[in-house]
């Protein structure tokens, strides 16, 4: 018996979500161009001011929009700001009308725009001011990510009770993606943002060194997958079918195209991480899956673009046709190139260049940009009940946007290929480097304006939509959409309970034969041969019970998609096995106890200060900790006998890990050196103090050529030395080992330090244009309290490390890795 | 790079279980996709096109 029932959607969310989307994609974009901007014009770092200001305004450098502290903040704004209001706006609405019922919660919806608006707020004003947890889109301070949290559980419970409530049997594929990322998002979000407060502002991660890499790089690459793929390839299968007016091209595709893409995407996060310190086998599977995700991801491009057979003649005159089937052309484009990029050779040229910030923006900005475009231009005329302003502007935002993308993406090819390609060059000798890294720099400043005015263009062409959007708002009149749907019976959906769907024939099968699989791998000589065998009866046996089922095991799938509960299971399943695989065993085992070869040696109480202040201002966008194993790395920055390619164990207590992902100015994973001659606490390495000094003061002083921003806040603010014991303390409880210390102790320890390398800074005739008059006395004790001073005794310390005696290797085997770590060297 | 507690051998064993995992994945995801009855993967194609009656 089934009846029908009145319902009117909620729209009103979809509507506030999809104006947030557009107003802070703007802002986001806007902050983009002006970092760009910054890479070729030092001078946008905040001494344009006094341009435009005629002098009014002071200012070689404003620490609120410095470079490395707006780069976070554009990539945050984008994501999740721009991606993830766009995504909300898609997601209420398609899900009400595939369930066919209003969201379940109107309060929950409410809770979810404003909290997720708030946490915006919260980021556009903590990462200007340096508050940050420096690790790429996970920069957010700790109260921020608990926020994040809370308003994750509360969409994800408004989106489950709202397929708890559906009158449609089955789950449609869209759903499939949306619960992936639902689950999968949550996962990744918790364990990466895992750490320990010192103060409201202030925490560090849980994780250091290698494990803090991996960790990241699971959540930074799979953010791109759950969070800029996943929901927009859901809204990609809902709203392409509605463009055209016809079904998804292969449903039985996206069945395949989901599954790969859920299971294989999670073991990719490693390929940020090639030619490092990060363990080989870590590095091979995140290769291979990275190849491997090329067949899924194009099964879901092509899905795509063939929905669109038979509805070419639109894409002439329809700009929402136009736009999807350039984000879905540019979302094969980059899922071409991840996995180019993910093959160690040509990720030895690509890593750290901006090759790799062409590729993202391909995706970012073709895919999630002119999907989100295309969707909002669908959207609108059925929000307001009314046709869009202007068709005329629609496409030409289009091709404003495109030529940007195009203009974008090209200039970074180049920027980034040729920049490798002069890094590694030699000279004729072929035993040393032709260029220094300001002559690549200076090199490809042409791509960097070329690049800029790309970026403008996109911008322009969001702002046209923000334009028609607005007068089509304007035109017609918000109204909930009311329908009449069959009421769907309680009894005939989610009937399957979840031990029964765990203790079925196909996950009982598959979960066995798979773990004896695994025994086969990692037990010992014989154990291994019987659990192959005990693999193969089983394989077997699943083989047998398939065909005697008679149509049980294919039953069995069929029900899942009418049970949401269990079918969220199996994906989370699905999506968190990689992850196991290759955390688990990093965290057990790459730790300081295991360390062969060095060991870092830890930092002192101002060290710690002064690589706090690297965090805060965002250094890691522009410099890297890790040389690579690779000739043309060791020969720039570690071609010494006792330097060379970064070891595992010489970051292993660095919470947050500071390896990078580009270099706009050199490695600095050798930057440090021993202790002065006669000093208690000060180092010097590559360079002396007064050179990091002026450099930090002009960095064209000291090196012609620079795009570095000048930072003059840093020689008025004074080092937080009263921080300093509850970071400690939060350091030795995360296994850093730190010496038993007072607070005094601490504080009188970085006094003496600070003093040290004030003292060496006057002595070597450090200058103060702003204080002129400051006597040398005065002048030791101002620099003493300052940043500068904590700075430079970090940057000072960076890759100082103690030898580790190596044991003898037993039985060397074929492995490369072996033989090195067997050789005398 | 560390003591010896995990596999030396990774090298070789990594390419093997990758291929067969994401093998197995596939091949279960298609023996499932190509059991769906035809007229099941219309109905589900369908599902987005299918609007309820409008109310005004």
């Amino acid at each position: 018996m089934s009846n029908t029932a009145t319902i009117t959607y909620d729209d009103k969310s979809v509507r506030h979500f999809m104006n947030a989307s557009i107003f802070w994609g703007i802002i986001g974009m806007i902050v983009g161009v002006l970092a760009a901007t910054q890479l070729s014009w030092w001078q946008m770092n905040g001494k344009f001011l006094e341009t435009i200001t005629f002098g009014l305004v002071k200012s070689e450098g404003l620490s609120y929009i410095t470079f490395g502290r707006i780069r976070p903040l554009h990539t945050n704004a984008v994501i999740f700001a721009f991606v993830g209001n766009m995504v909300f706006a898609g997601v209420y609405y398609s899900t009400q009308r595939l369930c066919r019922v209003r969201t379940a919660s109107d309060l929950l919806s409410k809770i979810h725009f404003w909290g997720w608006q708030l946490i915006i707020v919260g980021a556009a004003v903590t990462l200007p001011a340096g508050l940050t947890r420096g690790k790429e889109y996970a920069e957010l301070i700790w109260p921020l990510n608990i926020a994040v949290v809370v308003i994750w559980v509360v969409f994800g419970l408004n989106f489950f009770l709202t397929l708890a409530r559906r009158n449609e049997r089955s789950l449609y594929v869209s759903l499939w993606f949306y619960i992936a990322t639902i689950v999968t998002i949550a996962m990744l979000y918790i364990v990466n943002h895992l750490s320990l407060p010192t103060s409201l502002l202030h925490s560090y991660p849980i994780f250091g060194g290698v494990q803090d890499g991996l960790v990241q790089w699971w959540y930074g690459h799979n953010a791109v997958a759950f969070f800029l793929t996943t929901p927009i390839l859901g809204i990609m299968y809902y709203f392409i079918p509605k463009a055209a007016d016809r079904p998804v091209y292969s449903y039985r595709l996206s069945i395949i195209h989901f599954w790969a893409l859920v299971f294989i995407y999670i073991w990719a996060g490693p390929h940020h991480l090639l030619n490092t310190a990060l363990p080989r086998w870590l590095q091979m599977l995140g290769m291979l899956f990275s190849v491997m995700l090329w067949a899924p991801s194009w099964a879901g491009m092509l899905n795509g673009l063939l929905t669109l057979r038979g509805a070419w003649d639109k894409l002439r005159t329809d700009p929402v046709i136009k736009f999807f089937a350039a984000a879905v052309t540019f979302y094969g484009m980059a899922t071409f190139e991840g996995p180019l990029l993910s093959i160690r050779a040509v990720n030895a040229l690509s890593h750290y260049t901006d090759w790799t910030v062409g590729h993202v923006h391909s995706g970012a900005l073709g895919w999630n940009g002119f999907m989100a475009a295309g969707m909002f231009y669908w959207l609108a005329p059925r929000l307001w009940r009314t046709k869009l302003w202007s068709t005329s502007l629609a496409n030409m935002h289009f091709w404003v946007g495109l030529v940007g993308i195009l203009l974008y993406v090209a200039s970074m090819w180049v920027a980034g290929i040729m920049q490798g390609l002069m890094l590694a060059q030699t000279n004729p000798d072929g035993a040393t480097l032709k260029y220094e890294f300001v002559e690549t720099l200076n090199s490809i400043n042409i791509y960097y304006g070329i690049r800029s005015f790309g970026g403008f263009l996109f911008l322009t062409g969001f702002l046209m939509c923000a334009v028609n959007i607005f007068m089509t708002a304007r035109k017609g009149r918000a109204e909930d959409e009311t329908v009449e749907v069959t009421v769907l019976e309680k009894a005939s959906k989610d009937r399957m309970t979840l031990s029964e769907a765990l203790s079925s024939d196909p996950v009982v099968h598959a979960v066995l034969a798979l773990a004896f699989m695994i025994l086969w791998f990692l037990l010992p000589p014989h154990a291994d041969k019987a659990a192959l065998v005990v693999t193969i009866l089983l394989i077997a046996k699943s083989v047998s019970a398939f065909r005697a089922g008679k149509g049980t095991w294919s039953d069995y799938f069929n029900r899942l998609l009418e049970n949401y509960l269990p079918f969220t299971v199996l994906i989370f399943a699905a999506a968190a096995v990689g992850g196991l695989v290759q955390i688990i065993p990093s965290l057990l085992v790459n730790r300081a106890v295991n360390v062969e070869d060095r060991v870092q040696v830890p930092y002192t109480p101002l060290e710690l200060a002064g690589r706090d202040i690297y965090v805060a201002e965002g250094c890691y966008n522009c410099h890297s900790q890790m040389i690579r194993t690779l000739v043309p790395d060791v020969l720039r920055y570690g071609p010494g006998e006792d330097q060379g390619y970064s070891r595992l164990g010489e970051s292993i207590y660095d919470h947050p890990y500071q390896w990078g992902s580009k270099r706009t100015g050199p490695d600095l994973a050798r930057e440090g050196g021993a202790l002065v001659k006669d000093a208690k606490l000060m180092r010097s390495g590559k360079r002396d103090n007064l050179w990091h000094f002026n450099h930090f003061l002009d960095p064209r002083q000291m090196s012609s050529g620079s795009n570095m921003p000048a930072y003059p806040w840093l020689f008025e603010n004074k080092t937080a030395l009263k921080e300093l014991p509850a970071k400690i303390a939060a350091q030795a409880r995360l296994g850093v080992p730190w010496p038993a210390m007072t607070k005094d102790g601490i504080e009188q320890n970085a006094r003496d330090q600070a003093m040290e390398i004030a003292s060496s800074l006057v002595t070597a005739g450090a200058f103060l244009p702003d204080k002129p008059d400051l006597g040398p006395e005065e002048l030791r004790r101002h620099l003493s309290e300052t940043q500068i001073v904590a700075l430079i005794a970090y940057v000072q310390k960076i890759g100082v490390y103690a030898p580790v005696e190596k044991p003898p290797v037993k039985n060397p085997t074929l492995d490369p890795d072996a033989h090195r770590s067997s050789s005398t060297r | 790079m560390f003591k010896r507690v995990i596999y030396e051998d990774w090298a070789a064993i990594v390419p093997i279980i990758s291929f067969i995992a994401t093998a197995a994945v596939f091949l279960t995801a298609t023996i499932r996709a190509l059991c769906l009855p035809k007229a099941r993967c219309q109905e589900l194609a369908d599902l987005p096109l299918e609007d309820p009656t409008p109310r005004r």
